[in-house]
């Protein structure tokens, strides 16, 4: 399941990331990387971007790079 | 103070290795968003001077201070989330620190956020440059409940660090003095370093001793380093080893075999497992060093703001209330002070007519210098009003929740969260608007949203356009001026597209960006921020609109109809003599009231003729005659196409060329409130056989989409650094203007407007 998959307020783990090049390589940078752990905050109003609340800062990312990372659900 | 100037020269000169301990370097970094520029600003005072890194248009900012009688530079360095070859900021913060190899570098630390700001701070470390870090806004991180021991944390990454609150100006000076001690060697710069684990390393340390093999090489790039970056493919490093390793080959080859090692063993790309080490080392060092103290009840501020601010419905409420407001401040308050500055040149070039006599000299001060002076100045109030505003806002953090607003809409036309503030900004001048593209990361997105945003109806050419709609279009003006100003967006927006699906086609830019905590802006950061935009506006964009000014004054100056004017001169004598006649022989008072209304209005009428006469002899009115044949698709005669052309220098003197076009005098930029003059226009053009509603509506939709103003050229060129953008600009406006002219000139005739 990827981001996507996870409903605002939702809990997640990234276990993986499907996307390349700068996209990636900024994602990365951001500490967005297997293992890190964090929250689906909100969506904006055209349900897109979404905010992310990672460890020690926020975040925001568009569904389309959303979808490229992948996560598992924590309950 | 003189005798201890002296002293100290005396010692400098006696003691030469003084000399060179006395000039210091340090470089400033950081994340955005860590308080870097409040930290700079304690540090230097009101010692800074702005300008740009060689060959791009990243803004550099150096101090100079001096402490303890020696001479310290201090060097603000872009703000960067990592040191990749993907972003110019990252770039030059990597150039500068391997060309200029600075003393020490500061990075300063977001407390609140350390793990990901050591990210940084651990790759300048590797750049093997002495490094001194600041655990900035340590006041907010003990309100978060996190605490930091920096001593433990110091002896475990290797680095020193001081805690600091730039905002407040505290722990900076020790912060300085550490710095010092590092460069002195008071406190012996540590050799340790990130420890990627042991199948990197080895990986690492074999690409180390093909490196080895150019020993000038070695002089150059700190080894370890550049292994790291071979192993991450990084196409800058790549680069460097083409163009300056001996054996480039051998390393390469190398490289690939570690990548592909690397890759098979982590499962996952060698760049993303290097990343993932560094954290986890970052991850290791402050699970020793970090408490969180989760007994006391915190609120996440930031947290509780979010959910009104971006709430799905009342975020964009919000937003536009805001935007609105700093709009509305900006040109109500900025427009009065503009027409101030307007007024006070007119003072000045009154005083000069009447003190000059009359010749080119005098219509070269008063028409081309004074009002190219006024033209750069005009804005100037705009300017700092508008930037007093978005700074305010870019400071408490709310920028980035306008951009994840509005970004999907904007996406839509291939545009940016960001680009909706500079679009929006030059629906009431472009000069700021596209200052304000700054905020755009990504340099395709700010090529776009700088190559928009000046179709927008703008300030000056709302009295143009409100002219000509009120003119021709009677009790429908209003529906035709607003339809006029919502086109602007609507081509702006479509051209976006285009853009993004043509020349500016490929991989997407990554839009993750930082929503940082919501934080009280200094008074000082803001003013800074403020005052850095407006000088730089002045001295780089002033100076090409006031050169340009003269070039359009020139144009349509010369060459002079030297037999009208003397023709008008002879006139003017005899006009003289006969009504001094007259005057002297009339009986009653009454009479010669008459006479002197009757002489003076004989006079203002040829005056007016000479003017047209002026105009159509200079190369700018045969250029107008020249090129009728080329706007007569959009139903233009010469005399619009003169217009025109003086609209190039600012869009509000189309009003003014026409009244000299059609005879009414040289109204100057500050009649044009006046009622009478443009209602005497007015007149004029709706009795002229050549204006219809049909090119008029066709001229209104040319004037807003046509050549932004020069001041607009000039600050594009300024903003994106090379020629190609403001002339790329100028000639694909044109072309879309005499497109649309066209297109609704030639088919309104079958659809059913008129006046």
């Amino acid at each position: 399941m990827n981001l996507c998959d996870i409903k605002d307020g939702g809990h997640f783990m990234i276990i993986g990331l499907r996307a390349r090049g700068e996209i990636r390589r900024r994602l990365v940078d951001m500490g967005i990387i297997r293992g890190a752990c964090g929250t689906v905050l909100r969506e904006a109003l055209l349900k897109d971007p979404i905010e992310l609340q990672l460890k020690g800062f926020k975040v925001s990312v568009r569904r389309s790079e959303a979808r490229q990372i992948l996560v598992e659900e924590i309950k | 103070m003189r005798l201890s100037s002296d002293n100290k020269a005396r010692t400098n000169t006696k003691l030469p290795a003084l000399e060179n301990k006395g000039k210091i370097r340090i470089a400033l970094a950081g994340n955005p968003n860590s308080g870097k520029t409040s930290i700079f600003n304690a540090l230097t005072g009101e010692s800074q001077h702005v300008g740009n890194y060689p060959g791009v248009t990243v803004e550099k900012k150096v101090g100079k201070i001096e402490r303890d009688g020696r001479f310290i530079e201090i060097i603000d360095l872009p703000g960067t989330y990592s040191l990749t070859a993907f972003s110019i900021e990252e770039i030059v913060t990597r150039d500068f620190v391997l060309r200029e190899k600075p003393d020490i570098i500061i990075d300063i630390i977001d407390s609140t956020n350390l793990e990901r700001n050591l990210y940084l701070c651990l790759q300048f470390q590797e750049l093997g440059v002495p490094i001194v870090g600041a655990l900035n806004m340590t006041d907010e991180a003990i309100r978060n409940g996190i605490l930091i021991d920096e001593y433990q944390l110091g002896i475990i990454l290797g680095i020193p660090f001081v805690k600091t609150i730039g905002s407040r100006g505290k722990g900076v000076d020790e912060l300085l003095q550490a710095a010092l001690n590092l460069a002195d060697g008071v406190i012996e710069p540590s050799t340790r370093k990130l420890n990627y684990g042991l199948e990197l390393e080895s990986q690492i340390s074999s690409l180390i001793s093909v490196l080895r093999t150019d020993q000038e090489f070695v002089s150059r790039y700190p080894l370890h380093w550049m292994a790291i970056k071979l192993l991450e493919n990084d196409t800058d490093a790549v680069d460097r080893i083409k163009r300056r390793h001996q054996n480039s080959q051998a390393v390469l080859d190398a490289a690939e075999k570690s990548r592909l090692w690397v890759s098979r063993h982590f499962g996952e790309d060698p760049e993303v497992v290097v990343s993932e080490q560094r954290y986890a080392y970052i991850h290791g060092a402050c699970k020793e060093v970090v408490k969180i103290d989760s007994s006391s009840s915190r609120i996440d501020y930031t947290e509780s703001i979010d959910r009104i601010i971006l709430n799905k419905y009342l975020g964009l409420i919000i937003f536009l209330g805001i935007m609105f407001l700093i709009y509305h401040i900006t040109f109500s308050v900025g427009n009065p002070i503009s027409g101030m500055i307007d007024y006070f040149f007119s003072l000045v070039n009154d005083l000069i007519t009447h003190s000059l006599s009359e010749g080119i000299l005098r219509d070269f001060l008063t028409e081309a210098i004074i009002s190219g002076v006024g033209g750069v100045l005009v804005f100037f109030p705009i300017v700092i009003l508008l930037f007093l505003g978005l700074s305010f806002l870019e400071d408490t953090g709310y920028m980035a929740r306008a951009a994840f607003v509005m970004d999907k809409f904007m996406h839509i036309f291939g545009l940016h969260g960001r680009s909706f503030i500079p679009m929006m900004i030059s629906t009431g001048c472009a000069v700021p608007g596209v200052m304000s593209a700054r905020t755009l990361v990504n340099p395709k997105d700010r090529v776009l949203t700088i190559l928009v945003s000046p179709l927008m109806m703008c300030g000056a050419k709302t009295p143009v356009i409100a002219m000509l709609a009120s003119a021709f279009f009677a009790h429908r003006a209003g529906i035709v001026f607003w339809s006029i100003w919502f086109l602007g967006w609507v081509v702006a927006l479509i051209i976006a597209k285009i853009f993004r699906l043509t020349y500016y086609r490929g991989e997407a830019s990554p839009f993750v960006m930082e929503l940082p905590p919501y934080r009280v802006p200094t008074l000082r950061g803001v003013l800074t921020h403020v005052w850095e935009k407006s000088w730089t506006y002045v001295k780089k964009a002033g100076t090409f609109i006031l050169a340009a000014s003269i070039v359009i004054w020139f144009f349509l100056y010369f060459p002079r109809p030297q037999k009208q004017i003397d023709d008008y001169h002879r006139r003017v004598m005899s006009l003289k003599q006969t009504y001094e006649v007259q005057a002297s022989h009339s009986k009653n008072s009454e009479e010669r009231t008459r006479l002197r209304l009757d002489y003076q209005h004989q006079l203002t009428e040829m005056e007016n003729k000479l003017a047209t006469e002026k105009l159509r002899h200079s190369y700018g009115g045969r250029l107008g005659n020249f090129i009728e044949p080329v706007f007569k698709p959009c139903g233009f005669d010469w005399r619009m196409d003169i217009a025109l052309i003086a609209g190039f220098a600012a869009k509000e003197v189309i009003i003014s060329t026409m009244g000299i076009v059609y005879g009414i005098g040289t109204m100057h930029d500050d009649e044009i409130p006046d009622l009478h003059g443009t209602a005497t226009l007015k007149e004029k053009l709706r009795n002229d056989p050549m204006y219809n509603a049909r090119n008029v509506l066709a001229l209104m939709i040319f004037i807003l989409l046509y050549v932004p103003c020069i001041a607009t050229l000039a600050v594009v060129k300024k903003e994106l650094g090379k020629w190609k953008y403001p002339i790329f600009l100028a000639g694909y406006t044109l072309v879309i203007a005499w497109l649309m002219a066209t297109l609704i000139y030639q088919f309104s005739a079958i659809l059913p407007i008129g006046g």
